[in-house]
């Protein structure tokens, strides 16, 4: 056999080149955290897994980076540069106003129109779900709790742990002053004249089931409150109904009490 | 200015020495002076009618022992002729690898004085497919590396379109003529080849000239262009680990697991095979994503394919991860996560016996009955005759990138088309649904759980938030067929298998999922 010669392979170099983008891209997204934008943290791990991946497969092809191949190929990178350009090329995160009627999570509102128009709301679904996570993983006091004057002040960061643990023990909020910020969602085929809801956009795995889910908030005035607004409410946790399958079930909900207009909350709410 | 080199490659008799006779004998070429090395030397004879070919020879026994001779002979006539030769075309040796060619010529002493062209590859239609399965890589590395096949003897249209396809499975998007076809092949062979390279930075500011220039003319129109593109990075983010995991999984039974533990450990029974396939499907926590390549590969390693059927339609819903997301999204109903399983794993069984009872005619494998012999990522290494560890790793970390790349572009098709379909199309479905019988809702969800192309560990919780306007019936329906087969599945399927294999594997499990459904929720056993 006579020895290998030497000359420069341009599809390896390309690979090289894909390979070592798309791990740096991976650590960017985890390390910047925009990765938030598109999945749950629970993704973190397995981005993390793919960067190393990728970086193996960089070192990999270095070796054959001189080992010359009569018919070049470059398309098939293509499989990592269109992610690659579409992550790096200018837009915006999904906002509020993106939930119109056509959009996966505006659905769930669309259906409610052929149901019983009563306040069967959407934010039973998602809530109901994180409920029994947080039974396991056992939240023993949530910041913001003030059992002494009967009032939860609910934090951004922990709307979707409160949310939960309201659903989980109603009961034993009844009765309490509730302070907490959201967007308003109004859908008057499906709320009554004096309801809407308030509301955050929540992932429980990707962007593709990113949904509206929050309390449902009783209000005299709801009139000049606009959709996508956001709004900080005050008001009374009280024990309402809904009803779900012929069935009645108790819902929590806000008798508001003062409304302030707030600063629009960036960011998504992760199940789990 | 160095001097073009065509060559021409292909097995013992299958044409070369006929094909060059004709074509450099060609009126309009008596007056370019060629230069023809032969490899090879067959039945017939080259003969230069108009007197500008020059020819030297090479035996086998030479080119196999001294090489280096070669290089100087060649060098040492070059040298000589320089200003007298316009083109070398050589007839390569059959079942010596292409790659010893091109380092010849790579040598320093031949690099500057010529370079190769273009590949022409001659193969006889009425034994090509023979011959690839008998003669090792040598071949199959020729028709991968070349640019043109020039086919002889096709006398039917079907065997020409077999062949067509076995040859594009190794050499994909290659230029395919007939041998009377002549005409149309001068022109292509000394057409300019585009460098690839330059296509791909090309291509790659086409993309982002595209987006600049489209993405605001769509929004006038109110296509929300926007979360199109955060929806298929949300796919695409969250797909390409779990491929990642598929293919380096299906790489690793592929290269580490030798033919014949299958052959004997494997149960022969078809039915305890799909008993094991379930059990399989359990104990690996992935989802469809990866279980597709993992598919591909059991098939290539010759487990039965009803078994490996099975394996492919139960673990996407059976897993762990899957069972613990569903328990999540429904509020720890048991009773959805007991039959969400228990119909996935029925279904799965019936999918698998129905290709058990009526096995599908011709082959399953898009590369023929061959893709079981080689490697879809240019290494023709036999895999079995690779013994040692280190040189088994590097032959697993090249075969999961090319069948990454491989799959993925199905991927990114399939995820883009879904992404566009989550923003358009639930609305239809929502909308046929209003009235809808049992049967109906059912195949609406169907539907749609092959549209949306969910992950199978995140598609609970977008069922359950279409628990309100359907019944349990059709819910059922979503998550029991979705992670089986949805457009991104078909898409990857598509990278390995026939496309009539993946239309009844479609049509067997739409049917069998319905038909499970509708009757346990019609009947109300559930």
């Amino acid at each position: 056999m006579q020895t290998r010669v030497k000359a420069f392979n341009p599809q390896i170099f390309l690979e090289f080149l894909c390979y070592s983008a798309f791990a740096g891209l991976m650590l960017y997204l985890i390390s910047s955290g925009k990765y938030l934008s598109y999945v749950t943290p629970r993704m973190e791990p397995y981005l993390y897994f793919t960067a190393i991946i990728m970086g193996i497969w960089a070192l990999a092809v270095l070796g054959r980076m001189f080992r010359p191949q009569h018919k070049v190929r470059s398309m098939h990178c293509f499989v990592l540069v269109i992610p690659i350009l579409l992550f790096l090329l200018p837009h915006g995160p999904l906002s509020t106003s993106d939930f119109s009627d056509n959009f996966i999570g505006g659905n769930t509102f669309a259906n409610r129109r052929e149901q019983n128009s009563n306040d069967l709301s959407l934010e039973d679904r998602s809530p109901t779900d994180t409920t029994n996570l947080y039974t396991q993983t056992n939240v023993p006091e949530l910041p913001g709790l003030d059992t002494v004057n009967k009032k939860i002040t609910v934090s951004n960061d922990d709307f979707g742990k409160w949310l939960s643990e309201i659903h989980m023990n109603m009961e034993k909020y009844e009765g309490y002053t509730i302070i907490m910020t959201g967007f308003v969602l109004k859908n008057s085929e499906v709320l009554e004249e004096d309801e809407f809801i308030l509301a955050h956009l929540i992932m429980s795995c990707c962007v593709a089931d990113l949904a509206p889910a929050g309390l449902l908030c009783k209000h005299d005035d709801v009139s000049d409150l606009k959709n996508d607004t956001w709004i900080t409410v005050e008001g009374t946790f009280f024990i309402g109904q809904y009803e779900y399958d012929g069935k009645n079930y108790d819902d929590p909900q806000i008798n508001v009490t003062n409304i302030t207009p707030a600063e629009a909350v960036e960011g998504y709410v992760y199940l789990y | 200015m160095s001097i073009p080199v065509y060559v021409v490659t292909g097995f013992l008799d299958s044409g070369k020495t006929t094909f060059l006779n004709i074509l450099l004998n060609r009126r309009d070429w008596k007056d370019i002076r060629i230069l023809i090395i032969q490899f090879e030397t067959g039945e017939e004879v080259f003969q230069s009618q108009n007197g500008n070919c020059h020819k030297i020879s090479f035996p086998k026994k030479v080119l196999e022992q001294q090489p280096k001779q070669i290089i100087s002979q060649i060098n040492g006539y070059l040298q000589s002729h320089e200003e007298e030769l316009d083109e070398i075309w050589i007839e390569w040796n059959g079942v010596v690898p292409f790659s010893e060619l091109q380092s010849m010529f790579l040598d320093p002493s031949l690099r500057f004085l010529c370079k190769i062209q273009k590949t022409v590859h001659i193969a006889d239609a009425a034994n090509i497919e023979n011959l690839l399965g008998r003669t090792g890589g040598a071949l199959l590395e020729q028709i991968a590396n070349s640019d043109f096949v020039v086919l002889r003897n096709v006398s039917v249209a079907v065997t020409y379109k077999r062949i067509r396809r076995l040859l594009n499975g190794i050499n994909p998007g290659v230029d395919i003529y007939d041998i009377k076809e002549y005409d149309d092949l001068y022109k292509q062979l000394f057409r300019k080849k585009e460098n690839p390279v330059n296509f791909f930075f090309a291509a790659l500011v086409f993309i982002v000239a595209i987006h600049i220039m489209v993405k605001p003319i769509l929004e006038i129109f109110q296509i929300p262009v926007n979360t199109i593109i955060n929806v298929f990075l949300g796919i695409i983010l969250q797909a390409i680990p779990f491929l990642l995991i598929g293919v380096l999984l299906s790489s690793a039974i592929q290269v580490f697991v030798p033919q014949s533990v299958i052959e004997r450990r494997f149960p022969k029974s078809i039915g305890i095979g799909m008993l094991v396939a379930i059990l399989a499907g359990f104990c690996l926590p992935v989802c469809d994503c990866a279980s597709i390549p993992v598919f591909r590969s059991l098939v290539k390693k010759g487990i039965p394919l009803p078994v490996a059927i099975t394996f492919m339609t139960a673990s996407p819903v059976i897993n762990p991860v899957v069972i613990l997301s569903t328990y999540y999204a429904f509020s720890g109903d048991l009773n959805i996560v007991i039959g969400r399983v228990a119909l996935g794993i029925i279904a799965s069984f019936i999918i698998g016996f129905v290709f058990a009872i009526r096995p599908p005619k011709g082959h399953v494998l898009s590369g023929g009955g061959l893709d079981r012999l080689m490697c879809s990522c240019g290494c023709y290494e036999d895999i079995e005759s690779i013994t040692t560890f280190k040189g088994k790793v590097r032959l697993f970390i090249r075969h999961s990138q090319a069948e990454f790349f491989n799959v993925g572009k199905y991927l990114v098709i399939g995820s883009f088309v879904a992404s566009v379909f989550q923003i358009f199309g639930t609305g239809l479905f929502t909308t046929a649904q209003s009235g809808a019988g049992l049967a109906l809702s059912i195949i609406i969800m169907m539907v749609m759980s092959f549209v949306l192309s969910l992950c199978s560990s995140s598609d609970a919780i977008v069922a359950r938030s279409f628990s309100m306007q359907f019944p349990m019936g059709a819910i059922m329906g979503f998550l029991v067929f979705g992670p089986m087969m949805d457009i991104k599945n078909v898409m990857m399927l598509s990278s390995g298998f026939s496309k009539r294999f993946i239309g009844k594997l479609l049509y067997t499990m739409f049917i069998v999922c319905f038909a499970v459904v509708f009757i346990l929720y019609g009947l109300g056993v559930m």
